[in-house]
């Protein structure tokens, strides 16, 4: 007899952050529609400010940081869902903050004397998610292979999984901070070949653009030459501002090399997209958020005009 | 300017082993790992975690007012690699934030700040963005409850110092 299944839909508390919405709203859309074939809804909460930001803001009043966070987290812990931002910026500051909060009493009392101000409290014990915990842990491979109709054969894709994303690992639960795998299995799962390529985990050099800005470049000139070498046809990532670095501005970038290059950076969301048959949902965005085009891409898979 | 005199400083060092993390500075045996791992170091000889730990256990408070501690990635590179798990980068920031009011904080830096104190936000919102958002028929975000982080925030005095300070590195590079 056969067993009528009703699949439920998996609700997650969507942490927006400031740049994805903003700035590069390409990135919520395509992996917003991807999700939904997957049965996976995200639910904003308007509670939620700037996480705040990773990489400059600690520095400014590492205190702050950790009671804004914490405010964060304390508005997550008051629904039931698991959470889950799609910057790994975001995803950064909310696992460490979480982190810390479960293993330090002595911060967590000083944030929580501070929340109760505003009649709030956190713990530590809300469950905080990249995308990456949703597909490949959650989801699975094999639910996202049944939804795949258009394979992208052929395509060599390189991962740039940003460092933020992946450390530190006690907080992040991720599965490796040297040479994790989660991506290589999603280029799989797409029909495409990813490619191996030298210091996969290096930085995009983004974060010290605003203090020095030629050693910034020169970072994210030498990534994308390793990656070019290995012979990739395309990058794909995660965070936002590693593709503002890798995508947005790689033609600055590549004025630190001698070579020229030419090397398309697709979002996740747009990958699976692109594999889900979604094509003019990405390709209606792409002239806008991005700079280098992806129309070779397409040729190659078979969607091009 | 950089001192490059030592300034010996027990308080800051005090403070850094009440920090988060802070204790694991102790840890520190000074095998260069985190040297050999970083990629500015690569690219930048001057630019030296093993030193700067030194630094700090000696309680030499002069690495506060270098430039150069703001160049440090984040990207944990150091922390992966090194045998003790010093939480390198999290113990630079607190040098970081030991420079602010003597300015050694990048322009960018405080701008996002004050954005995210007085909006919530590391950016500036626009109608047109909005408008973005609606057109491909994502959820309206709504304005972040600031007066909330306000309130939060009040007895630690951060907006306030954020908007007295001043960045040294309003002009020229190299300065």
């Amino acid at each position: 007899m056969e067993v009528l299944r009703v699949s439920k839909s998996i609700e997650y508390t969507y942490f927006p952050g400031c740049t994805i919405p903003f700035r590069l709203p390409h990135f919520e859309l395509t992996m917003r529609e991807v999700l939904n074939r997957l049965n996976v809804e995200l639910v904003t909460d308007e509670g939620h400010t700037c996480c705040p930001e990773p990489t400059t803001f600690p520095g400014v009043d590492i205190e702050a940081w950790f009671t804004i966070g914490a405010r964060n987290i304390a508005v997550s812990e008051a629904s039931s869902r698991d959470t889950v931002a799609l910057c790994s910026g975001c995803f950064h500051t909310l696992s460490v903050v979480k982190h810390t909060l479960k293993t330090d009493s002595d911060i967590r009392e000083r944030v929580n004397k501070r929340l109760k101000n505003a009649g709030m409290q956190a713990t530590g014990e809300v469950t905080v998610k990249n995308i990456l915990h949703v597909l490949h842990e959650d989801v699975g491979l094999d639910q996202i292979a049944k939804k795949i109709t258009h394979p992208l054969k052929g395509l060599s894709i390189a991962s740039h999984y940003g460092c933020h994303l992946v450390r530190p690992i006690e907080a992040t639960y991720m599965d490796d901070a040297e040479n994790p795998q989660w991506m290589e299995d999603l280029i799989r799962v797409v029909g495409a070949e990813p490619v191996e390529y030298k210091d996969k985990m290096a930085c995009c050099g983004a974060p010290i653009g605003p203090s020095d800005e030629s050693k910034s470049f020169k970072l994210t000139a030498q990534k994308l030459q390793k990656i070019s070498d290995a012979g990739a046809d395309a990058i794909v990532l995660i965070c936002p501002t590693c593709y503002t670095q890798l995508e947005m501005q790689q033609r600055k970038a590549i004025e630190y090399l001698d070579t020229e290059l030419n090397m398309p950076v697709l979002y996740l969301g747009e990958m699976l997209a692109l594999a889900m048959g979604l094509t003019d949902l990405v390709v209606s965005n792409s002239r806008r958020y991005h700079r280098v085009k992806i129309e070779p891409l397409l040729e190659k898979i078979g969607v091009g005009e | 300017m950089t001192d490059h005199g030592i300034s010996s400083d027990l308080e800051f060092r005090k403070w850094i082993l009440l920090q988060p993390e802070g204790k694991t500075l102790l840890r520190c045996y000074q095998c260069g790992r985190c040297t050999a791992a970083c990629p500015i170091a690569m690219i930048d000889e001057s630019f030296n975690p093993r030193l700067f730990l030194e630094k700090l256990i000696l309680a030499d408070e002069s690495l506060a007012q270098e430039r150069l501690i703001w160049t440090c990635l984040t990207c944990e590179q150091c922390e992966v690699r090194c045998p003790e798990h010093v939480k390198i980068p999290e113990i630079l920031v607190l040098a970081k934030v030991r420079g602010l009011l003597s300015g050694n904080t990048p322009q960018t830096a405080l701008d996002r700040a004050r954005a995210i104190l007085s909006e919530g936000r590391t950016i500036l919102v626009s109608e047109p963005m909005h408008k973005t958002r609606e057109k491909m028929g994502l959820p309206s975000l709504g304005p972040p409850p600031v007066a909330q982080l306000g309130k939060i925030l009040k007895e630690l005095g951060t907006v306030e110092r954020v908007e007295s300070v001043e960045s040294r590195y309003g002009g020229a590079e190299g300065e």
